[in-house]
């Protein structure tokens, strides 16, 4: 759990720093996504138990002691739809990009940068 | 009733069928789509009615057919159900003003704008964290989608902007939910909440701390807000709007929730954040020339304020009354008007306060602007205003100045701006096409919004403060006479006379002869002052309605029974006051120096009343002062505020412009009668201070800026060309003279300070009239283009003269009077060394009087005056009521002398003996009577004898004259009375620097600078604002120290 935990955070951060440093704004939704999954990661590990298995009644799990034997569902379940919702900002994001470049022929980010102070 | 649960429920049936109902055409959608709203609103408005006033308890809805916490619950009580209601309205309103524009869109505009508002009401109810941030997300991405319904590459790169920023807060919210479930076990809020226990350590705080931060910085915290900017200026108004107000709503109801989460002692950061927010985005926003980001700063201010409300009610535990008025006050004033201000700039379409003068061709809507300006400002009677008045007075009970402190100086900021705003609106020419006809559909929702801001606003009097009804007839009058303004002015201004009596007979009698004194100056002074007005011709619009609002609440400020009541007034003056300048052809800076300087006053009373105990009384407050102990803190900050109305030194730069640029039958309301408010705020606070004196006496150095105030303004006057600023300045040096005398706090110099008041009232009234007359002859305010007008006007020169002997103090008018009491009351204190500066600034004032009656009167009469005729009757009639009244207490001086007598015995021990017509003083005694006889005596022996023997004089006439040689280029400027006094001037040397008005050139540079250095952390790329956030998310938790 902890191992897959740290890699959780490790992914976290590099797709932080991919965001903050590449210029290029499909690269900067990549990193979005590598946040995502950084976070989905993270989510997992911590409802995982060591030697549970899958939160699925079947042969493998005892009916009466089911509680002790399965890993906690509800993460697997948050993750689901934090996939689902990760998966609309990312979609969005990119239809945005397109349509960015078929206004301004250009992909980095500091041309996008008429709006300030 | 129905179960709120079907909002959800009925949006997304509806927002999945709008696809294939659209197939039958965008009518039938439409319809689908504001039934569904207004569903909305139906069931929100039972829900608050049950709650609100049914009293019923709130309601717990389960989902699944489980109980919380196995299951998703939602929670409807009557905060969520006013939040809601106040939302779903919002949201229909915009889809309102968006008509059109959801006429055209793609059906996908329509179902985006639907789950957005079903997004919404989620948000609001549940009481799940991973629900929380389903919500969360469903709102986000359906407001992206939103944003790129104008398909520009603006709002395209604004929502790219948006979204990264977005996008990694719901994930550190994410983040924050699930280690809160890791550690409690649990998601429901409910259940967190009560075992909260289980993250007391250092991870649990942090977690916590994720999850609200991330929700703050959807509020826009200064300076993790580009990105917001940027979406508040791109984006089509009315979804700006749901924007600004409905998404905020919903956001900081999530931030209500979530907050007793953190503990106690961490809340303070939240409060300071809130603040810093506020203080920050106001100061910024007076660079901002663009309407829409204009708007946005101030948006993400107020949310900031409503951020440190909400903390700080919620760390203090305080009454839910308090609350509500405070933190909801603040939330209810930037909801509805913001939401309004957002869908005007939709309809005037103009991207620079510069170009807003088009406002002016639609009346209606210009109103509804100025109503929802007013209310954003914090100005009474909207929720605002009530809602500092109580931060004020918490904030000092805790202690919490540097927050009081930035929190007005944030409020002055965003003043500034917002009137600067409505001054461009007001004055700005406009030669261009005239505004479209705006749609019913975009009126319409801007109308309701202001309705029912005023609702509110009427019923926080009525419910929250329980008002007397003569509180509300400033406002009242307004409405009144904008009813009335299809009548002519001079009927008008017959109604306004006759509104002014009745006003005063119900008034009348008045508990003390004070308060009568204030009275007489206040109320029937500014009734025969409005005869003066009926000069004008036409309708007049927008003019009486605001005479009267000033009339009323200086009315007001004399019975005023509380506090409040006489801030209240207090700031309603200051409102009308500040219209009537800016009506004037150029009022538009000086108004804007003019509500500045005021409000900067207000502010500073405001913090001074903070300090105050609550009065509960059925005196008027002006009686009861006496018995209250002023904290020094206060008095000093009320003493400055006072002092700015009286444009005592210092704080006198808003004076020549106010009046100068005011309408000319205006400014003698001004120099007269309003000036005096600031005399009476003195009285109200030395009264408090005799009875209750402290080691350290602000009123021995007030003794010395009066002074200052005296010499500064005669020397000032002497210089100026324009009349009317040469009068303002003589107000000034007057006020000094009045404000040292009531310093003295003594018996005799109160007598002084109160027949000078009176006296003052009485000459700068006559004199205003009579050069109001001149000018509206002569058409000019320079008096080296007039002269000899002594002929063509005699009764305006009468008037002059008996007016400038009362100024000057010479005998036998009452002027003599007045000095000699000021003189007696100075010795008699010791006060030498001020008795001189008063002294050589009454030798002054003698410089700029003469200059005023012999460069306009005097002299030869200008070519283009062949024709001038006296002053209209209108005008001549206050002068020569208020030449009666000089030559009353002039002749008879115990007329006045008993009763100031009687007024001030109340507050100390009489010094002086009244026998006759003989006043004694320690010093010496004064006949007033005698010394009007004999100086008659002295002035008719001569008259007789030059009427007499006074055969031999020839008349110099205009061809007496000759230029030798040649004839200059500008005749004008050759005559002496231009540039009169350039000799003193030059003796004065260094001290004609005009320091005053270079020090707060440089405060509005210096504020400009930082305000300008400060947004330049806004650099337009999405990237620094992802880490700004980064960066802000690290040093909040640095300073919430865990």
């Amino acid at each position: 759990m902890i191992f897959s935990l740290i890699l959780g955070f490790i992914l976290l951060i590099i797709g932080l720093y991919g965001m903050l440093t590449q210029k290029n704004l499909i690269k900067i939704v990549i990193g979005f996504s590598i946040v995502d999954t950084g976070t989905h990661i993270i989510i997992v590990s911590i409802g995982y138990l060591r030697g549970k298995t899958a939160p699925i009644i079947d042969n493998a799990v005892d009916l009466a002691n089911a509680a002790k034997q399965v890993v906690d569902p509800i993460p697997s379940a948050l993750v689901l739809t934090a996939i689902v919702i990760g998966l609309a900002v990312t979609a969005l994001m990119l239809s945005f990009i397109i349509k960015l470049y078929h206004k301004n022929r250009s992909l980095s980010i500091s041309d996008y940068q008429e709006l300030k102070w | 009733m129905v179960n709120p649960i079907y909002i959800l429920i009925l949006s997304l049936v509806i927002g999945f069928l709008l696809t294939i109902i659209d197939k039958a055409g965008r009518k039938l959608s439409l319809f689908f789509l504001y039934g569904v709203l207004s569903f909305n609103v139906a069931v929100m408005f039972i829900w608050f009615y049950q709650f609100a006033f049914v009293g019923r308890a709130s309601l717990m809805i389960h989902t699944a057919g489980f109980i919380a916490p196995i299951s998703i619950n939602l929670k409807l009580g009557l905060l969520e159900a006013f939040v809601l209601l106040l939302a779903n309205l919002a949201g229909l309103m915009s889809a309102m003003f968006l008509f059109k524009k959801l006429k055209e869109t793609h059906i996908s505009g329509l179902i985006l704008y639907l789950v957005l508002i079903m997004g919404v009401n989620g948000l609001v109810m549940t009481r799940d964290l991973f629900n929380m941030f389903v919500f969360i997300e469903i709102l986000s991405i359906s407001t992206y989608a939103l944003i790129s319904i104008d398909e520009n590459k603006r709002s395209f790169s604004a929502g790219f902007k948006y979204m990264i920023a977005g996008g990694i807060t719901s994930t550190f919210f994410l983040l924050g939910i699930i280690f809160i479930y890791y550690f409690t076990g649990n998601l429901n809020l409910d259940t967190v909440l009560g075992n909260s226990s289980m993250l007391a350590m250092k991870t649990g705080v942090f977690s916590i701390f994720l999850l609200i931060v991330s929700i703050f910085i959807e509020l826009k915290p200064f300076p993790a807000n580009g990105w917001a900017l940027d979406v508040y200026q791109a984006v089509n108004s009315g979804i700006t709007s749901v924007i600004a107000v409905v998404n905020s709503a919903a956001i900081l109801f999530v931030f209500y929730k979530i907050l007793p989460l953190l503990p106690d002692q961490y809340l303070m950061v939240f409060v300071g954040a809130g603040i810093v927010t506020f203080l920050f985005s106001n100061l910024i926003g007076i660079k901002q020339t663009d309407p829409k980001r204009l708007l946005g700063y101030s948006s993400i201010a107020q949310m900031g304020l409503v951020v440190a409300a909400i903390s700080y009610t919620t760390k203090l535990n305080i009454s839910q009354d308090l609350v509500f008025i405070m933190a909801g006050g603040i939330f209810i004033n930037h909801f509805l008007a913001k939401a309004g201000l957002f869908w005007i700039t939709g309809i005037i379409k103009r991207s620079e306060i510069k170009d807003w003068g088009i406002l002016r061709n639609n009346t209606p809507l210009l109103l509804l602007f100025g109503v929802l300006l007013f209310a954003l400002a914090g100005l009474p009677p909207f929720p605002g205003f009530w809602a500092k008045w109580e931060m004020a007075k918490i904030f000092v009970s805790n202690n919490l100045y540097v927050g009081l402190a930035a929190v007005l100086i944030g409020s002055l900021f965003e003043a500034f701006y917002l009137f600067r705003w409505f001054g461009y609106a007001i004055k700005n020419e406009r030669k261009e096409e005239s505004l479209k006809p705006v749609d019913f559909s975009q009126l319409f929702p801007v109308a309701v919004f202001v309705l029912i801001t005023l609702l509110t606003s009427v019923w926080i009097m009525i419910r929250v403060y329980a008002f007397d009804l003569i509180n509300f007839l400033p406002v009242a009058a307004v409405f009144g006479m904008y009813l009335l303004n299809f009548l002519k002015a001079k009927l008008k201004a017959v109604l306004a006379i006759i509104v002014v009596i009745l006003y005063g007979y119900s008034i009348y009698p008045l508990e003390t002869a004070l308060q009568s004194l204030f009275g007489i100056i206040f109320v029937i002074g500014s009734g025969i002052m409005i005869i003066t007005t009926m000069n004008r011709k036409g309708k007049i619009s927008g003019f009486y309605g605001f005479l009267l609002m000033m009339i009323l609440s200086m009315g007001n400020l004399i019975i005023a029974k509380s506090f409040l009541s006489f801030f209240l007034n207090w700031e309603f003056m200051t409102i009308a006051a500040y219209l009537l300048i800016l009506r004037g052809k150029k009022g538009q800076v000086p108004a804007l120096t003019f509500i500045t300087f005021s409000l900067a006053g207000a502010y500073l009373m405001l913090a001074g009343f903070g300090f105050m105990p609550n009065v509960l009384s059925s005196n008027a407050i002006i009686n009861t002062i006496g018995s209250i102990e002023i904290p020094l803190a206060a008095m000093i900050l009320l003493l400055l505020g006072f002092l700015i109305k009286s444009a005592s030194f210092g704080l006198h730069i808003w004076i020549p412009g106010a009046y100068a640029e005011a309408e000319d039958d205006v400014t003698p309301f001004f120099a007269s009668i309003f000036s005096k408010t600031g005399i009476f705020g003195l009285l109200l606070v030395a009264i408090s201070f005799i009875k209750h004196s402290s080691e350290f006496n602000p009123f021995y150095w007030l003794g010395w800026l009066g002074a200052i105030s005296a010499i500064v303004g005669a020397f000032l006057a002497t210089f100026q060309e324009d009349v009317k600023k040469l009068m303002a300045y003589s107000s000034m040096s007057q006020l000094g003279y009045i404000i040292a005398s009531v310093s003295l706090l003594s018996h005799l110099g109160w007598i002084s300070a109160l027949y000078l008041t009176l006296n003052h009232f009485m000459f700068k009234a006559m004199i205003f009239v009579a050069i109001a007359g001149v000018i509206h002859r002569t058409g000019t305010r320079q008096m080296y283009k007039m002269g000899g007008l002594i002929k063509k006007m005699p009764i305006s020169y009468i008037t002059v003269l008996i007016g400038i002997i009362a100024v000057s103090g010479v005998p036998p008018l009452s002027g003599f009077g007045s000095k000699w009491l000021l003189y007696s009351s100075m010795l008699e204190k010791g006060w030498y060394l001020q008795a001189g500066v008063f002294f050589f600034a009454s030798g002054v004032s003698f410089l700029y009087l003469y200059r005023m009656i012999h460069t306009i009167f005097l002299g030869q009469l200008k070519y283009e005056h062949q024709n001038v005729k006296e002053a209209p009757i209108y005008f001549l009639i206050p002068q020569v009521i208020f030449i009666m009244g000089i030559m009353a207490i002039s002749m008879f001086p115990n007329l006045i002398i008993k009763p100031l007598n009687s007024i001030v015995g109340n507050y100390f021990a009489s010094t002086i003996m009244i026998d006759g017509y003989n006043v004694t003083s320690s010093l010496g005694h004064w006949n007033g009577n005698m010394v009007m006889m004999v100086t008659m005596g002295v002035f008719i022996v001569p008259l007789v004898f030059l009427i007499l023997f006074n055969g031999r004089t020839q008349k110099v006439k205009q061809f007496n004259i000759v230029f030798a040689a040649e004839r200059p280029e500008s005749p004008q400027t050759t005559h002496f009375a231009h540039n009169m006094f350039s000799h003193y001037y030059k003796a004065l040397g260094g001290l004609t620097k005009p320091r005053i008005q270079n020090f707060w050139n440089s405060v509005s540079e210096w504020s400009n600078a930082i305000a300008g250095l400060f947004r330049q952390i806004y650099t337009g790329n999405g990237q620094t604002y992802l880490l700004h956030i980064l960066l802000y998310i690290v040093v909040l938790y640095i300073f919430l120290g865990v």
